[in-house]
């Protein structure tokens, strides 16, 4: 028999109490530790995932939208851009690379990004297995995308339409893995990259009109380019393309990838594509419908007479770091007040969506502390009613012998007990019930990339617990030390 | 061994000057002291155990003189030598018999084998409550369980305040003849402090207040 055991049969004695201090403490644990998480992991990811880039230029829409889709991969694309019109950006003296992305397809929920070669070096990600994408369908595939999936060096797989996983909308082409990435701990992780060219293969073969922003971004972007009047070249390139379109896949690719080409051996082709070029351009609907299977790809085209050129180099988005930060300040201007692209500063609608999400998490903490202050005070109130009510059992002890500081030791134990097991539940609850709350609530889509807790934030919200409860511990206590045995026990007739 | 020479106290502010007579006890000798309500039958006691410090005068136990003590000492000393029986009945409330009479072991840093608890409650039958808690004790029951508590840990001096006066005849008589077996077995003086004068025949050594 020690203080120990006692302090303990005294805490199993009154279950009902020692159940709502630990339940009250173990909530507000909880709580501050499960928002320190979330943030700490937030603000991780936000920063990892940056990498580079200081700027995102895609379609007009909204900046953080357009953030969220081409950094964080979390959002819909605002739309796609002419690839072209985004190159000329680059010649700008102060950016140092801009790495393209274009997306449309996703396999079991995964992201397909079709890129360049930089893209992987903003992540900092080198390759665990296989090689780097060399030809359109090859991919390499993020760590978590390889676990999740268990697609291996080698493997092939089809792609869904769109973001989000579906069995419906399957495209026919294969991709084949020729590469897996080791793990960053970015969201490089769970992506899928692929070349350009993969993306943009895909989607003509599906058709044009398949997302309706893209559209209508095609329709902008044609008006202006037929401003330009540059249409003698792109006549052809077009009519290359509506003949193409009557033909099997594999020429699709190579007539998008090897334009020159095109051009050159196109001159045998050109007498009679031009024939069938100028039907098109006489709104000759019947004989192209016949002409082309894909019925509806004519129909587009006839809605957009303009729309005869090379209209097909989209992308989503261009991250674009710079050399010198003065561009920050003259380019996002430029490209947002003198092209119909708009430039977002990542950073900065990161930054603004934190904000917005600091209030909830600064909610929920206060929330925390009173919850916290709470159960101090119940740990106070139930230790000080001990300490009046058994006054004599107390007092009693005294007489055993029991000295002063082994009484307050008894009291203060019964707090320090209810803090530990409060403590480890709390933090149990929080590796377990968060990751698994993240997942429910979708609250972000790569819960496996929830940061760990910081050791120094367990610690110092451990502080705070332990002093608040050792106020209370030391209030309750306090009669003790003032404890007059004699009246006590004189008290009893 | 007991010795009180001019014992006086006096509360902090109050207006009577309590005098007790001088005693002396040799070694197994008991007494009874009888008093009315009012008289400071329970501060007389409080004074022999140590817990309030004399005005004037001194109490020896052993030859030590418990008024000179320190504190700290005194807590030892007092958990050590002295055993207390309540009128009112208290322990520890969460722990059992058994565990109530560890406790005082542990609190008066003494240290016995189970055996020994076990033969306690042999003697004071209650060995079939050994892991009862307190509180589903009879009456009867938590008085022979008090005085467990005041001799397990073999005291030199044992102090009843009015152990028999909420009691019946039987228990009564039972209980005295059980503090009395206890103080011969520890070799302990037994000083009762009682108005209950149906106990007046069962002691030599009788004082008035």
């Amino acid at each position: 028999m020690n203080v120990w055991k006692i302090s303990w049969k005294n805490l199993k004695s009154k279950p009902l109490y020692t159940f709502l201090s630990v339940f009250a403490l173990s909530l507000s644990i909880l709580l501050l530790l499960g928002v320190q998480q979330i943030k700490s992991s937030f603000e991780y990811q936000m920063e990892n995932n940056l990498g580079d880039i200081d700027l995102v230029i895609g379609a007009k829409g909204s900046p953080l939208q357009l953030v969220l889709a081409s950094i964080l991969h979390i959002d819909n694309p605002t739309g796609n851009i002419s690839y072209d019109e985004a190159k000329k950006i680059t010649k700008n003296p102060l950016i140092e690379t801009t790495v393209p992305i274009s997306y449309g397809d996703n396999y079991k929920g995964f992201r397909i990004v079709g890129t360049t070669g930089e893209f992987v070096h903003l992540y900092n990600a080198n390759l665990e297995s296989g090689r780097d994408v060399e030809k359109p369908y090859e991919v390499v595939i993020g760590f978590a995308v390889a676990n999740a999936t268990s697609l291996e060096v080698g493997d092939t797989f089809l792609s869904s339409h769109g973001l989000i996983d579906n069995d419906f909308d399957v495209h026919d082409e294969k991709f084949t893995v020729v590469g897996i990435l080791e793990s960053t701990e970015k969201i490089i992780d769970r992506l899928i990259i692929s070349d350009l060219q993969s993306i943009w293969d895909v989607h003509d073969h599906e058709g044009h009109d398949h997302e309706s922003h893209a559209a209508t971004d095609h329709n902008e972007h044609h008006e202006k380019q037929d401003a330009h009047n540059e249409h003698a070249h792109d006549e052809h390139e077009e009519h290359n393309h509506d003949k193409h379109l009557d033909h099997e896949d594999h020429d699709n690719h190579s007539f998008i990838n090897e334009e020159d080409e095109n051009h050159t051996h196109g001159d045998q082709d050109h007498e009679s594509n031009e024939h069938e070029h100028n039907d098109h351009k006489g709104d000759n609907h019947e004989k192209h419908i016949d002409n082309d299977k894909h019925e509806y790809e004519g129909h587009h085209h006839e809605e957009h007479e303009h729309a005869e050129h090379d209209e097909d180099k989209m992308i989503t988005s261009l991250l674009v770091s710079f050399r010198n930060p003065t561009g920050l300040l003259t380019l996002p201007r430029s490209i947002n007040e003198d092209t119909n692209m708009q430039a977002a500063l990542p950073k900065y609608e990161l930054d603004k969506l934190y904000n917005y999400m600091g209030i909830g998490l600064k909610t929920i903490t206060w929330i925390a502390y009173l919850i916290l202050l709470i159960s101090g005070l119940t740990i106070f109130i139930s230790l000080y009613k001990m300490v009046k009510e058994r006054a004599f059992d107390l007092a009693l002890m005294r007489t055993y012998g029991a000295t002063q500081f082994q009484l307050i030791r008894m009291v203060a134990y019964e707090g320090f007990v209810v803090i530990c097991v409060a403590f480890i539940i709390g933090l149990t609850l929080v590796k377990l019930v968060l990751p698994l709350m993240l997942k429910f609530a979708k609250v972000m889509p790569y819960e496996s990339t929830l940061k760990q807790l910081p050791f120094k934030d367990i610690l110092s919200i451990g502080i705070l617990v332990f002093l608040i409860i050792a106020v209370s511990i030391g209030v309750a206590v306090y009669p003790i030390m003032k404890m007059k045995v004699s009246e006590i026990l004189s008290d009893e007739k | 061994m007991i010795q009180i020479e001019h014992l006086k106290f006096q509360y902090k502010g109050g207006e009577h000057m309590f005098s007790f007579p001088n005693i002396s006890l040799k070694t197994n000798e008991d007494l009874l002291i009888l008093g009315k309500s009012g008289i400071g039958k329970t501060t007389f006691l409080h004074l022999l155990a140590g817990l309030i410090s004399p005005s004037s005068g001194k109490v020896l136990i052993d030859e030590v003189n418990i008024s000179a003590l320190s504190q700290s000492r005194l807590d030892t000393f007092r958990g050590e030598n002295i055993g207390l029986v309540f009128q009112k009945k208290h322990a520890i409330q969460s722990l059992s018999v058994f565990e109530n009479l560890k406790a005082r072991l542990y609190f008066s840093k003494k240290s016995f084998n189970d055996s020994k608890i076990d033969e306690l409650l042999v003697e004071l039958d209650l060995s079939s409550h050994k892991h009862s808690k307190i509180n589903t004790l009879s009456e009867g029951q938590l008085q022979r369980f008090s005085i467990a508590m005041a001799v397990i840990h073999q005291p030199k001096v044992i102090l009843a305040d009015e152990p028999t006066s909420s009691l019946d005849d039987e228990n009564c008589f039972n209980v005295i003849d059980l503090l009395k077996k206890q103080a011969k077995q520890n070799n302990a003086n037994l000083l009762v402090i009682t108005h209950d004068s149906r106990v007046k025949d069962h002691f030599k050594n009788t004082v008035e207040l």
